[in-house]
């Protein structure tokens, strides 16, 4: 506890200049091809909106053919933009937190290079039109290979980041004997073991089931079993999504409002637990799943109620430090806290009106989740406008607020037109609300997701309207989009250098000394092994059961083109 | 490591309230009788045999008295085989207050069978045979929709439930 408290380094010490450069350069390409990613992917959402609302129907731009345009959509947004996003983030997190440089700034560079090349390979399958599978490639639907081998890669680049910043991690514990690490480092740390053990799922399908049925290699495959390998990583993978942001809630945001946070301790479980529960859920993927049974369905349903408390106990910690910080800044009463936050400062408006809609995006995962409630929701429009509540508005939000100060901070630039910024947040918020809000009711009245609605044979009358609204949310969100775009152009080549000293970041750089959390938090062994064990006995009684052990795989590949077997 | 009396208070609520929701859902099972699908069987599209035997050749819908009826459907690229047709959409028409036990099959890839208004969303794998079965008390007709990407046409592949009032 002394040494702790007598190795407080100031923030603008590290690290040198020459390290400084790398840690720029490294961190912001990673910016660059996540926004660059994000551009394109990012025009397809409002024209799809445009495309589905009865009173427009127009064709798409560019990629007219609507299946082609939500495969761009949701692989450059959910997993392009979000992937790179996260590793330049935890990188930067992890090194100004730590106040050291990556274990091997190389294994870094070359995790960028496998992460570019794979994003180039997957892209081009999906552009020249040669993957209409949709983000999910469910088989037998197959796919050129590039697009197989371009997710593999991204993945496995992934991993080499995660590794290199949990070598960063134990040689930074070697130097601190019996410290506790920072809350920033302990919550990337937990991201980075969730998703690499449920990353190995997906691995597995791709490199055993789909390349090998793209390449013709085999003629037949599972597509029961696929799904259940698919969705013991895409759950997960929400949470991969998440955790930056609850990070920046709670380890930027106190410092960013001059107060500490509400519970140190409370913020580890929290990331513990969604580690050790984000897993052996996914099953709620699959309530509607065929070849699942009810039982393992009910199972995994209640698990998925308990990695709720994680998010409850958040909304308690983060609404508590916020309202040390509204009555730091003088509020009175019982609510007057509230309006004493920074409403008009870009950063603190993305966490916030994140924080906000994500509470929406809770209570409707909340409901996808209760088992039979599914019936009613599963594969209508519903679950878009439930995920664009989550990861298209409170992620995106909190991320919008991440970048607003992590861009200046790299470029050496102020921010351009903060007041656009703040618009374009706001504009994002009350868009994503409307989408959210009329995407739900459609879904309640029967329209099917990912369904090209202006050309289809059918409409649900009911769901007119409310298909109507998502094309009025879309307006808000295009334009919301191209203040974005204006921004970071801005901020980038018109904008004035910034002063040294407003280009501290807001980072903690020790866990807080008065109140030391149990050291069994920082046993990775221990929950490794505790990890291990809970997915065998939620996911292994699945799998069996899937497997089909005299036949073996029997279905044969297709593609999204025509109904003639690939044999 | 310190918790906050209102934290602990937040803590309890909140794991109330979650304990309350579970147990509407296992209610919602028990009581009510609303399942999930649960695994029914395995089929080989491929195989002509395994499909006959398991009454996909002959898509349609089978009388089984007492009010009870199984519907067997196949799904394909970009339609729904029923056995029966209105006005050019493949249609299962059954009298008010029928019990329907719908049995579907996917000849090629995964598609969905969702009937809107009824509880009835199952997906359709291939190599798997989906069962839902559903009471249908309101009289009209109600769409059945793939709500599960299949490939070009998937927009178009629909079907009907036509439920006629009784006398
Ligand atoms: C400009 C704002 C956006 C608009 C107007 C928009 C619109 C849409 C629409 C209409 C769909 C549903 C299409 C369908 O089911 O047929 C969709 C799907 C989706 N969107 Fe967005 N979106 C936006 C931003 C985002 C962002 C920022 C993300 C993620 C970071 C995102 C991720 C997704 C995903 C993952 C899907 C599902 C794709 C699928 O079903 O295969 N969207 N979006
Ligand atoms: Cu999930
Ligand atoms: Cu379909």
């Amino acid at each position: 506890m002394q040494a702790a408290q007598t190795r407080d380094i100031p923030v603008l010490e590290f690290p040198k200049l020459t390290a400084l450069k790398t840690e720029r350069w490294l961190v912001g390409v990673h910016l660059i091809v996540a926004f660059s990613a994000l551009s394109l992917g990012l025009l397809m959402g409002p024209f799809q909106a445009f495309r589905r609302a009865p009173a427009l129907q127009w064709d798409i731009p560019i990629f007219s053919y609507y299946y082609q345009a939500l495969t761009l959509h949701g692989v450059l947004n959910a997993l392009v933009f979000t992937t790179f996003f996260i590793v330049g983030f935890s990188y930067f997190v992890t090194q100004r937190t730590l106040q050291r440089p990556l274990a091997s700034i190389r294994v870094a560079w070359a995790a960028f290079v496998i992460m570019l090349v794979g994003l180039v390979l997957a892209a081009f399958a999906i552009v020249t039109g040669q993957a209409n599978v949709l983000y999910t490639f469910y088989p037998p639907m197959v796919a050129h290979p590039t697009f197989y081998l371009g997710l593999t890669l991204v993945i496995v680049a992934s991993w080499m980041a995660g590794g290199d910043i949990f070598f960063t991690y134990a040689a930074w514990k070697r130097d601190h004997k019996g410290e506790t690490v920072p809350l920033a480092v302990y919550a990337t740390l937990t991201n980075f073991i969730m998703w690499i053990t449920a990353t190995i799922g997906v691995a597995v399908e791709v490199l055993f089931l789909m390349l090998p049925l793209s390449l013709g290699l085999v003629q037949t495959t599972d597509p029961q079993v696929a799904r259940i390998m698919f969705w013991f990583f895409g759950h997960p993978l929400v949470y991969f999504w998440l955790l930056p942001a609850y990070t920046a809630w709670y380890t930027m945001m106190p410092k960013q409002n001059g107060v500490r946070l509400f519970s140190d301790g409370l913020g580890r479980v929290a990331f513990l637990m969604i580690m050790l529960f984000s897993i052996p859920i996914g099953v709620h993927h699959l309530f509607t799943d065929p070849g699942v049974s009810e039982v393992a369905k009910l199972f995994h349903a209640l698990l998925t109620f308990v990695v709720a408390l994680p998010s409850l106990l958040t909304a308690f910690n983060i609404a508590a430090t916020l309202e040390w910080a509204g009555r730091k800044r003088g509020a009175t009463g019982l609510v007057g806290w509230v309006f004493k936050q920074q409403w008009g400062n870009p950063v603190m408006a993305g966490m916030i009106t994140g924080m906000l809609i994500f509470i929406i995006g809770g209570l409707t995962g909340i409901m996808n989740a209760s088992f039979t409630l599914n019936l009613a929701l599963h594969n209508t429009t519903w679950v878009p406008g439930h995920f664009h509540t989550t990861l298209a508005g409170g992620v995106f939000l909190t991320y919008m607020g991440i970048f607003y100060w992590l861009m200046p901070f790299l470029s050496g630039r102020k921010l351009f037109a903060p007041r656009l910024a703040t618009a374009q947040v706001y504009l994002w918020f009350i868009g994503m609300l409307t989408f959210g809000l009329a995407m739900g009711r459609a879904g309640i009245e029967g329209a099917p997701r990912r369904t090209d609605a202006g050309a289809a044979a059918y409409i649900s009358e009911a769901a007119v309207p409310w298909l109507n609204l998502t094309a009025v949310a879309g307006v808000i969100l295009l334009i919301s989009s191209i203040l974005l775009y204006i921004v970071i152009l801005g901020t980038l080549f018109a904008s004035k250098k910034q002063e040294k000293a407003d280009a501290e970041p807001p980072i903690d750089t020790k866990a807080p000394a008065d109140d030391p959390s149990p050291s069994i938090f920082e046993n990775w062994r221990v929950w490794m092994v505790v990890i291990v064990i809970s997915n065998l006995v939620m996911w292994g009684p699945v799998l069996i059961q899937a497997l089909d052990f005299t036949k073996g795989f029997i279905i044969f590949g297709f593609h999204p083109n025509a109904p003639i077997p690939l044999k | 490591m310190h918790i906050d009396k209102f934290e602990r208070y937040w803590i309890v609520a909140a794991s109330l309230m979650l304990g309350a929701f579970f147990a509407a859902l296992i209610a919602s099972t028990i009581v009510f009788g609303v399942h999930l699908p649960d695994p029914a069987g395995r089929i080989n599209p491929a195989d002509v045999e395994d499909w006959t035997n398991q009454g996909f050749a002959t898509p349609g819908l089978r009388d089984m008295g007492d009010n009870h009826y199984e519907a067997h459907i196949v799904a394909q690229m970009w339609l729904y085989n029923t056995g029966d047709v209105v006005d050019g959409v493949p249609t299962v028409r059954v009298p008010q207050g029928a019990v329907v036990t719908f049995n579907v099959a996917s000849k090629d890839v995964t598609h969905g069978f969702y009937i809107e208004y009824h509880n009835v969303n199952i997906m359709v794998i291939p190599g798997q045979i989906s069962r839902a079965t559903v009471t249908f008390n309101r009289p009209g007709t109600y769409r059945i929709v793939c709500h599960e990407y299949c490939g070009n046409g998937h927009h178009n592949m629909n079907a009907q439930v036509i439920v006629e009032p009784s006398a």
